[in-house]
């Protein structure tokens, strides 16, 4: 697989917490085969696994009988992941926010509700897909350049943060 | 699918060290808090986290640490950390923990400045 090469690699993960860790070492795979730095490919593998154990807890129960799909497509100079999941707790949030972790210390916040801020600290596009049939689940997608060019990744992020809602990354 | 971590506790120098070996998840919740029990119970005022450095950590997994700094700040107790990856060390930052406790590259520096030596 060269890094010109155009790739969709798919996973289905059963909706079990710990599952989440296969996403994670195939995403950190194709990161590597498409020459992403090891900053990257960290931060990928930290933003799979945030998403998938949101689609695991929140999107499907932590049913395990229920899967979570994962697309994973590659081409020359970026990666692009979609996570599936049934959309078992009805319509995801759509606002993030940044942690409060003084609230949480002085007992104000529940602990947790961090994972969707750290996704989007680490990726240069993240947000949930419009579903065109409520049937359909929830679908999440990330996506990440693998070199920096801030022009040029700022630009087609905000295109497309117009086409699905998705939130981008500045 | 979850892995067992281990977490084991020991005196070292003027702290109780929590060795973290394993994945820092949901899962951890249990022994780390059980860990940090016995140190509390013993008597621990500096407490060092030491993670291995290729360990997996998750959003839970965090918030079981933001747990464990909300009692160490009831009690007075000083945390430290240690081990951690860059990577980790950044998303310990973004999330706002290194306001509670400060991270060092080993066990040993992290001793080093408890006894007032240069942090490094």
């Amino acid at each position: 697989m060269g890094p010109r090469s155009n790739r969709v690699v798919e996973l289905r993960i059963p909706s079990e917490l710990g599952y989440e860790k296969i996403a994670r070492e195939a995403v950190a795979s194709v990161a590597y085969r498409l020459d992403f730095s090891e900053e990257k490919i960290e931060d990928i593998k930290t933003a799979i696994s945030e998403a998938c154990t949101n689609a695991i807890r929140y999107g499907s129960g932590s049913d395990a009988r229920m899967k979570v799909v994962v697309i994973l497509t590659a081409d020359e100079d970026k990666l692009d992941i979609l996570i599936k999941d049934p959309g078992a707790s009805g319509t995801p949030p759509t606002n993030v926010k940044i942690p409060d972790i003084n609230g949480m210390v002085e007992g104000k916040h529940r602990l947790g509700g961090m994972g969707l801020y750290i996704i989007r600290e680490l990726v240069d596009e993240a947000g949930f897909v419009e579903a065109v049939d409520e049937d359909e689940g929830n679908q999440f997608r990330m996506v990440i350049y693998r070199v920096d060019d801030g022009e040029k990744a700022e630009s087609e992020a905000s295109a497309s943060d117009t086409d699905n809602g998705g939130t981008t990354n500045e | 699918m979850s892995d067992e971590i281990q977490v084991l506790v020991r005196g070292e120098g003027d702290a109780i060290v929590i060795d973290l070996v394993g994945d820092v998840t949901t899962f951890a919740e249990e022994a780390i808090n059980q860990a940090y029990q016995s140190a509390s119970d013993d008597g621990a005022v500096n407490i060092i986290f030491n993670f291995r450095e290729n360990d997996y950590i998750n959003s839970a997994g965090i918030a079981i640490l933001i747990g464990v700094v909300t009692e160490a700040r009831k009690r007075d107790q000083k945390l430290l950390m240690t081990g951690l990856s860059a990577h980790f060390q950044k998303i310990f930052r973004m999330v706002g923990l290194t306001q509670y406790a400060d991270l060092y590259p080993s066990v040993e520096e992290a001793l080093a400045s408890l006894n007032g030596e240069a942090k490094t």
